[in-house]
């Protein structure tokens, strides 16, 4: 009973956030013209940007007719100079009736790409709110929804977040329309398939998934379509709503879910089997499933050569564990394991700690936590006042603090090398719960020293084994190992021995490039070429 | 039983860890002195046999773990009682070794603090593995395998490279004959760590890969045989075997040598790793080993519930087990080895092996 009583209170409130559902007028329109501008009127509250325009049509102008659109989201000079003069200036038979003048325009009209007759209010609403313009003709039953979607659009830019010395300089932008044209020119191939989904009972908002039709495993695409079905909620604003909505675990620290900026990187998913979520409204675009590794590929590996992204991709792994441990570490071989550190260092620290008044710990946390508020302070604050706070933070982070003997200069230095790891990899969900662990780490090594560390990371690596990604295990291929696929972890072999796409993704379309892509100078090849 | 499969790899990498557990630490079979190396190598022959025989129990009945067949082969009334045994020794060798872990990480680095507080902490561990269950401890097993691969690599390197190793030291070989290297195989090196591979006989239904068991057995028990020896001879060329059989670490002992040019040295942190990822591995095997023993004796569906009583009380054992870490050896050296040790791993399996053998003589 108890059970049953919630369920019913949940749907209630559900309906009341939904506010569509309740002020939308159902059924079908009137053949009045104003009533049914009455109509509009009424349920957008007399909204300013609701730009209503009469005019008659007909060879003796005696139809009336309005156009309605929302200014600023639709081409207004389409709107005008096509759409309502063309219109106008159409050579109508004489007295022809209200029915045939709709007919007429729908077929007479080539400025406008998309039309599409329509009766029930709430398809004429949704088409008005997503940028399409109404035509009623008075005494007709039906309306016309023109396709002028339009308005201001932020340029393509250059992305600000995962940024490349070397690869294309173009990211998303927040329409969704640009988003995937930039895909599709990537990946000129009709297996790319686009699906939209509407998610959100208020906003409305538009959600495409894109997959490699034959690449992309089936049984994933129509898993990730069930989670984006099943989301009902008033309002997608960003796709990190999606993100929490249908990640595998939200108890865990680690990002389950990739999303980035480029369009590179979404392609090379795709290709990988990947699907790519794009969310109107946001530049970030979510692609699934992720693996644990993949944080770490930074999208300039492929486009450098193999030696020197192996070397970069092993140096960011390392990255990752020293902005894990490096504080940890610190105060672990301080307080429990002095005799771990060589007898000079040990005597230098000890000669420098002399001053400090606190444990190891609270030093550590002390700085830690500083250099937090400054980084967050440095996020969200104006580009002019930026300047004064990074001043002062290298002053307080810096010597003010040694010189005042409240931390040793050590410890400035472990600090100041795990604030910059920590920015060091490439992508920033990864590097923002390795911030979390790190304080758990320092908490662990102040009780139990390297034990507790060697714990903390054994727990860790026991909850990321057992992490999933939409089926997908989050350590593979480390683990479960594929051998076929170990070229592309904590390495990066060269392009031509990443034969197959990731086996536990995509299960049957396995191959990507041909026999033999390895470069050969002209004589070796000619000698291989006789021996076959 | 979970519903997960583990690959043949797996396995392999998990019995692997399993072996070198806390084997690789502690003084194995230094009675035997400088012939140490050749007990070990002994007792891996004589532990492959050993492995055939849980391989072969394992092929009549591919399905279910050892504590379900007991009770086909020999009854429903006494296969539950050597199931139960079973499960009680699973535990009971949990605890030992927890306790072993304890003691070890007490003398080597933490003489303050209690050690309650150091097994709980594993304990907390193990019990947080057995929950994820064993398909995520196999796929940590293929990281961490990876990780003490490299560490174990770079050691041996350096050991070599400083040059404190005189293989003068493990000369005369047999000083006292073959008999002095036996009397080692037959009271320790065959039952631990070889003999204990027994535990699998519970994770051998999970492995999808059937044909490939026996090989996997095989090549860990073979490696770690020879990983096992090869670091024993080690330790007696860098320090001597006079030392190692005194030392309580031979192994810390023999890193403690390794140093260049004033910089590293005392990297006793990697002998602090290989301490702590073997211990994880070994208690976690033998504590899922129980875990899921009970679960299978005691028709319970899911493991999961068994894992706070059952953790609570091996945590607890391995604390009321002996009153000191002397007590603790002599008992293990002496009883567990005699009462536990050579009828659970050798003359029950074999019985079973007979009567299953009778029973299938049709197939």
């Amino acid at each position: 009973m108890l059970f049953q009583w919630k369920v019913s209170k949940r749907k209630n409130t559900i309906n009341e956030q939904s506010g569509q559902a309740q002020t939308v007028p159902s059924g079908e329109i009137d053949n009045r013209l104003d009533a049914n501008i009455e109509t509009i009127r009424r349920t957008t509250g007399n909204s300013t940007d609701v730009v209503i325009r009469r005019f008659m049509l007909g060879k003796e102008k005696n139809i009336q007719a309005a156009i309605i659109f929302l200014s600023g989201i639709v081409d207004e000079s389409m709107i005008y100079q096509f759409l309502l003069e063309s219109v106008v200036q159409i050579d109508f038979p004489s007295s022809c009736l209200p029915n045939e003048a709709l007919l007429y325009v729908e077929q007479k009209i080539a400025a406008a790409g998309k039309m599409r007759r329509m009766k029930q209010w709430n398809h004429l609403f949704l088409s008005l709110m997503s940028g399409e313009t109404l035509l009623f003709v008075d005494g007709v039953s039906e309306a016309l929804s023109i396709d002028t979607k339009g308005g201001e659009h932020r340029a393509i830019e250059e992305p600000s977040t995962q940024l490349a010395i070397r690869g294309p300089r173009e990211g998303f932008t927040e329409s969704l329309g640009t988003n995937i044209a930039m895909i599709r020119r990537r990946i000129k191939n009709p297996n790319l398939w686009v699906e939209a989904i509407t998610i959100g009972e208020v906003t409305q908002t538009n959600v495409s998934l894109m997959y490699i039709k034959g690449i992309a495993n089936d049984e994933i695409v129509e898993e990730v379509r069930t989670r984006l079905r099943r989301i009902h909620i008033d309002a997608i604003l960003e796709s990190g709503y999606i993100e929490q909505l249908i990640e595998d675990q939200t108890f865990t620290t680690f990002p389950t879910i990739y999303h980035t900026e480029r369009p590179d990187i979404v392609a090379a998913n795709l290709l990988e089997g990947r699907i790519a979520i794009l969310v109107e409204g946001t530049p970030f675009v979510l692609v699934a499933p992720a693996v644990f590794i993949q944080f770490f590929q930074a999208v300039e590996d492929y486009y450098a050569r193999f030696d020197i992204a192996t070397a970069l991709r092993l140096l960011r792994v390392l990255i990752f564990f020293l902005s894990l441990i490096a504080p940890a570490l610190y105060i672990a071989l301080t307080t429990f394991h002095q005799e771990m550190i060589p007898t000079q260092l040990v005597i230098a620290i000890a000669a420098q700690r002399e001053s400090v008044p606190f444990p190891a710990f609270v030093e550590a946390l002390m700085m830690e936590v500083t250099f937090e508020i400054l980084r967050e302070a440095g996020v969200r604050l104006p580009r002019a006042i930026g300047q004064a706070v990074s001043i002062v933070g290298a002053l307080v982070i810096g010597q003010a603090a040694v010189e005042a003997g409240i931390v040793s200069s050590t410890m400035v230095i472990i600090v100041s090398i795990t604030a910059i790891a920590s920015f060091a990899t490439p992508s920033f969900a990864i590097a923002i719960s390795a911030r979390l662990i790190r304080f758990l780490l320092m908490f662990l090594a102040t009780l139990f020293g390297l034990y507790g560390i060697m714990i903390g990371v054994i727990f860790m690596t026991l909850h990321l084994c057992s992490l999933r990604s939409f089926g997908v295990p989050y350590m593979s291929p480390l683990a479960p190992l594929i051998p076929t696929n170990i070229g592309d972890t904590l390495f990066r072999f060269p392009i031509w021995a990443l034969k197959e796409r990731p086996r536990l993704i995509n299960e049957t379309n396995m191959i990507r490039q041909g026999k033999q892509q390895r470069p050969m100078p002209p004589n070796e090849s000619k000698k291989e070429g006789d021996d076959h | 039983m979970e519903r997960v499969q583990l690959s043949a790899r797996q396995l392999f990498m998990l019995a692997i860890l399993f072996e070198h557990g806390s084997a690789i630490v502690i003084p194995l079979g230094v009675d035997a002195k400088q012939d140490v190396w050749l007990a070990i190598l002994c007792g891996m022959a004589l532990g492959s046999l050993l492995f055939l025989v849980y391989y072969r129990l394992f092929t009549y009945y591919p399905t279910v773990p050892f504590t379900s067949y007991s009770q086909q082969i020999v009854g429903t009334f006494f296969g539950k009682g050597i199931a139960l045994v079973y499960v009680l020794y699973f535990l009971y060798i949990a605890a030992r070794v927890l306790r072993d872990f304890g003691e070890l990480l007490l003398t080597f680095a933490y003489p303050e603090t209690p050690l309650f507080v150091l097994n709980a902490v594993m304990m907390l561990t193990i019990m947080y593995a057995a929950y994820k269950g064993i398909e995520v401890l196999a796929r940590a097993g293929e990281l961490f395998f990876a990780f003490l691969y490299l560490i174990a690599v770079l050691g041996f390197v350096l050991v070599i490279v400083v040059g404190v190793i005189d293989i003068h030291r493990l000369q005369p070989v047999l000083e006292e004959g073959w008999k002095r290297v036996f009397k080692v195989v037959f009271t320790q090196t065959l039952y631990v760590p070889f003999g204990e591979m027994i535990v699998f006989t519970m994770l051998f239904p999970y492995v999808n890969e059937r044909k490939k068991v026996k090989i996997a057995g095989w090549l860990a028990i073979w490696l770690s045989g020879i990983n096992l020896a090869l670091t024993m001879a080690m330790n007696i060329a860098v320090i001597g075997a006079d030392a190692v059989s005194r030392s309580t670490f031979p192994l810390l002992n023999t890193i403690q040598e390794i140093r260049i040019a004033n910089f590293l040295e005392r990297l006793d942190v990697l002998f602090m790793i290989a301490l702590v990822i073997g211990g994880f591995f070994k208690i976690s095997v033998f504590f899922y080993a129980g875990v899921i023993g009970a679960a299978d004796l005691f028709q319970i569906k899911e493991h999961q519930r068994l894992i706070y009583p059952l953790g609570l009380a091996v945590l607890l054992l391995s604390i009321a087990i002996a009153n000191n870490f002397a007590e603790h050896i002599k008992e293990g050296l002496n009883i567990v080895t005699i009462y536990m040790h050579i009828p659970l791993q050798v003359v029950i399996p074999v019985l079973l092996l007979i009567i299953a053998a009778i029973r299938n003589r049709h197939m």
